[in-house]
C-alpha cells in the first residue's frame, strides 16, 4: 500500500469486515493493485479470525458428570442449609420452653412462699399477743407517752395519756 | 390410638409430599443446567482461559441459580440470570488471579492459561493464544463484548442482557471490536 493510499485504509477494513466494498473503494482497487492486494489479505485474516474466535470460548468440555455433581452439591447444600434452619428453630424453642418452666417456677414458688399452714394460724396469733411477765419489769416511767405518737404539730408533752385502765 | 395413627399417617404424607417435591425441584434443575451448562462454561471460559476455573465458575452460578430456582423457573430467566450471575463470577475470579498475579510477579511470565484446549493444531494453538492476548488488549467496554459474542448461542439480545445494554450497542461495539482485532492481528 502506498502513502497515498493511507486514506483508504480504514475503508478497507471496513470493507473486509463486511464482505462488500464501497462504490469509491471498489473503483480506486481496479486502478490500485496494492490496495486490491491488501484487500484480499485482510479478507483472509478476517476469515481466518472468525474462525478462530469461537475457539478462545470453547474451552475443553465440561466433564459428562458435571450435571449430576452440580444437582447432588445444591440439593446437599439445600438440605445443610435446611437443617440448619430447622436446628436453629428447635433451639428457639427449646429456650423458650426453658424460660418459661423458670418462670412459672418462680412465680408458684413465690406465691407459696408467704403461706401460714391453716392449721398454724391461730398458734401463731397467740405467739404475736404473748407477753413474757418479766416485761412489766422493763417498763420504765412514762412510756405509755413514749409509746404514743404525737399528731402534726403536737409534742410528746402534751400528748394525752390514757388513764382509764389504770 | 386413632388419633395417634391418624396423625403419624399426616406425618407420612406431608414426609412425602415433600420429598415428591424435591425429587421434582432436582429433576428440573438438572434439566436446565443440561440446558444451559455448555453456555455457561464457554463464557467463564472465555473470561479466564482456565478450563478448570472455568468449570468452578459455572458449578458456582449453577449452585447460586438452585438458591433462587423457585423465582427462576421459566426458561427464559433462567437463561438470562445464570448468564449474567457466571459473567460477573469469572469477572471477579480473573481480578482475583490478577491481584495474585501482581503480588507474584516473578513467576507471571510462564502464565497460567490453557486457552488453547479447544484448538486443534500446534499452529491453531498459537493462533487462539494471540487472539485472547489481543482481545485482553481492547477496551474494556469492547473487550466484554466480544467475549460474551463469541460464545455458542449468544446472540446480541442475550450479550446485552448481561451487559446492561441495548441490542443496538453490542451491535455497534461488536463491529468495531472486530476492527481492532482485524487490525491487530496483522
Amino acid at each position: 500500500m502506498t502513502k497515498a493510499c493511507v486514506k483508504w485504509k480504514e475503508q478497507l477494513l471496513e470493507a473486509a469486515l463486511t464482505g462488500t466494498a464501497a462504490g469509491d473503494l471498489e473503483e480506486h482497487m481496479k486502478t490500485c493493485a496494492a490496495c486490491a492486494a491488501e484487500f484480499e489479505v485482510l479478507q483472509a485474516r478476517r476469515e481466518r479470525m472468525d474462525t478462530m474466535l469461537p475457539l478462545v470460548a470453547r474451552g475443553a468440555e465440561l466433564p459428562g458428570e458435571f450435571r449430576a455433581r452440580v444437582v447432588a452439591a445444591a440439593e446437599a447444600e439445600s438440605e445443610q442449609k435446611r437443617a440448619r434452619s430447622v436446628g436453629g428453630w428447635v433451639l428457639a424453642g427449646a429456650t423458650a420452653v426453658v424460660t418459661a418452666a423458670l418462670v412459672m417456677g418462680l412465680l408458684l414458688h413465690w406465691r407459696a412462699a408467704p403461706t401460714v399452714l391453716e392449721a398454724e394460724l391461730p398458734a401463731a396469733e397467740r405467739l404475736a399477743e404473748w407477753r413474757a411477765p418479766s416485761d412489766v419489769l422493763l417498763q420504765i416511767p412514762g412510756q405509755e407517752i413514749l409509746q404514743t405518737t404525737p399528731r402534726l404539730g403536737e409534742s410528746y408533752m402534751k400528748v394525752p395519756i390514757n388513764t382509764e385502765e389504770e | 390410638m386413632g388419633s395417634s395413627g391418624s396423625g403419624v399417617t399426616g406425618a407420612c404424607v406431608e414426609a412425602l409430599i415433600a420429598r415428591v417435591e424435591a425429587e421434582e425441584r432436582g429433576a428440573a434443575f438438572g434439566a436446565r443446567v443440561a440446558e444451559n451448562q455448555r453456555r455457561v462454561f464457554q463464557i467463564a471460559y472465555g473470561v479466564l482461559g482456565n478450563a478448570a476455573d472455568a468449570e468452578e465458575v459455572a458449578q458456582e452460578a449453577f449452585l447460586r441459580a438452585y438458591q433462587k430456582f423457585a423465582s427462576l423457573r421459566e426458561a427464559e430467566k433462567f437463561r438470562a440470570w445464570v448468564n449474567r450471575i457466571a459473567f460477573r463470577l469469572a469477572l471477579n475470579r480473573q481480578r482475583g488471579h490478577r491481584r495474585r498475579l501482581a503480588r507474584d510477579t516473578v513467576w507471571h511470565v510462564a502464565g497460567t492459561s490453557d486457552a488453547v484446549d479447544g484448538a486443534r493444531s500446534a499452529e491453531e494453538r498459537v493462533l487462539v493464544q494471540r487472539l485472547r492476548s489481543e482481545i485482553e488488549s481492547l477496551p474494556e467496554k469492547f473487550r466484554r463484548v466480544l467475549q460474551l459474542s463469541i460464545v455458542e448461542e449468544m446472540g446480541a439480545a442475550d450479550v446485552g442482557a448481561v451487559l446492561g445494554i441495548p441490542a443496538g450497542t453490542v451491535r455497534s461495539r461488536l463491529h468495531t471490536a472486530r476492527k481492532l482485532l482485524l487490525e491487530a492481528m496483522k
